[in-house]
């Protein structure tokens, strides 16, 4: 069986299409890829020395970054982000909390004071979520429902021992 | 696990004449036998004539590739700026793929896979990383495939006849799920297929050279989730081949 081992040299494609040309390889024993790749031909020839092309590599940067700089230099420790992504960050509501006031006031407010404004509305949020929250947690806790439970059988079981024998 | 022995179908029904190596067809004067099904080569044509006959576009949108984390490549330190063309830019230090490209390339390469299956050809999933092999494996036995992902020996393709004692088939289309082996070299059985000229599918991060891998896909080939979508989309495009080829070869023997 014919083939060429020179990898290096053309692509899989031409170097098979040469074999045939050359009849070393008959056309009914061409590789089973070799009609697929016919008619769907890849964007680039998968040749070993194509060249890196000449494009800059460009970088990304938003217009709230300058925000969101400003947010990380002012406050070092923000805690821990939920990586499976529920809900927002604590940067991305400061920077909606911002842009929203923003948005609101004009250009009246200085940066400054939209900033500080911004961190009085998440903490004010935080305080708020904060309070029910612990109503929830001593409803639901398990020593409270386990009290519960208690005391729920102890009014079922109305039957003192004594009075059996 | 997949052993090595299995890797290859080593045709027990052949006599020296049909024995099929260096991934070639059947030749055409076997399609008298009756236990070599094969598809008439007119349908074989017009099948290829049509654009996305498999419609394997609908497999995936850009948010699920977004979803699976896909667009997330390496540090700018490892780049390899052959992938330059794919890449949206860099991101405080990070790649970031551009998933237009991205969505583009993985749907030429699904349609080659779902061919490749409709042609009755042996499709290799590759992966080299212990944390994903059992789920490469799993998705490969699922389409009916074989995979690879442990230490590749040298010479499994370049010197198979006597690896395995006897005349062997090598694979059709070789999909690399990472193309890199775990010393961040490029993977060996990368230079075998080009070698042996096998087709390729390879899954190509943004510290990978994707010049001889024939239908390259930018992407993250490290998470789970891009690995775990990868897998899913090409299994389900194997299958929509195969189940083709099963409706059609239903057909002609019908006729």
């Amino acid at each position: 069986m014919a083939g060429s081992r020179l990898e290096k040299v053309g692509t899989i494609y031409t170097r098979v299409s040469g074999l045939i040309q050359s009849k070393a390889l008959n056309w009914q024993d061409r590789p089973l890829w070799y009609d697929v790749y016919e008619a769907f031909p890849p964007n680039e020839e998968p040749r070993f020395d194509r060249p890196a092309p000449n494009i800059q590599l460009k970088k990304i940067f938003y217009k709230e970054d300058k925000i969101r700089a400003m947010f990380h230099r002012n406050n070092k420790r923000i805690g821990a982000i939920n990586l499976l992504g529920h809900g927002k960050t604590l940067t991305q509501r400061f920077i909606d909390t911002y842009l929203e006031l923003e948005s609101r006031c004009g250009k009246d407010a200085t940066e400054e004071q939209l900033y500080t404004e911004a961190i009085h509305i998440l903490n004010r949020e935080r305080e708020d979520k904060r309070k029910p929250q612990s109503n929830e947690i001593e409803t639901v806790s398990l020593s409270s429902s386990f009290k519960e439970a208690k005391k729920k059988r102890e009014k079922e079981l109305n039957v003192k021992v004594k009075s059996l024998f | 696990m997949l052993k090595y022995r299995n890797l290859f179908k080593i045709s027990e029904l052949c006599n020296a004449k049909t024995v099929r190596t260096l991934s070639t067809p059947a030749p055409e004067t076997e399609s008298t036998q009756n236990d070599i099904a094969q598809l008439p080569s007119q349908k074989e044509k017009s099948v290829l004539n049509h654009p996305d006959y498999f419609s394997v576009h609908n497999l995936f949108t850009v948010k699920d590739l977004f979803d699976a984390k896909v667009h997330y490549g390496h540090r700018e330190g490892s780049f390899n700026e052959r992938n330059l063309p794919y890449i949206y830019g860099s991101r405080l230090g990070h790649i970031i793929f551009d998933l237009d490209k991205t969505a583009e390339y993985l749907r030429k390469a699904l349609n080659v896979a779902a061919h490749i299956a409709y042609r009755d050809g042996i499709i290799v999933f590759f992966y080299r990383g212990a944390q994903h092999s059992h789920l490469v494996e799993t998705y490969a036995k699922e389409c009916g495939e074989f995979a690879h992902t442990r230490f590749w020996r040298g010479g499994i393709f370049t010197n198979s006849e006597k690896q395995f004692g006897a005349v062997t088939r090598l694979p059709d289309l070789c999909i690399f799920f990472n193309t890199q082996n775990t010393i961040l070299a490029d993977h060996t059985a990368i230079r075998d297929t080009a070698k042996m000229s096998i087709a390729t599918i390879g899954i190509v991060d943004s510290n990978c050279n994707p010049n001889l891998i024939t239908y390259p896909v930018p992407g993250n080939d490290d998470s789970k989730s891009s690995i775990e979508l990868y897998c899913k989309l090409f299994t389900g495009a194997i299958l929509r081949g195969k189940e083709k080829r099963k409706e059609h070869l239903a057909e002609s023997l019908e006729q």
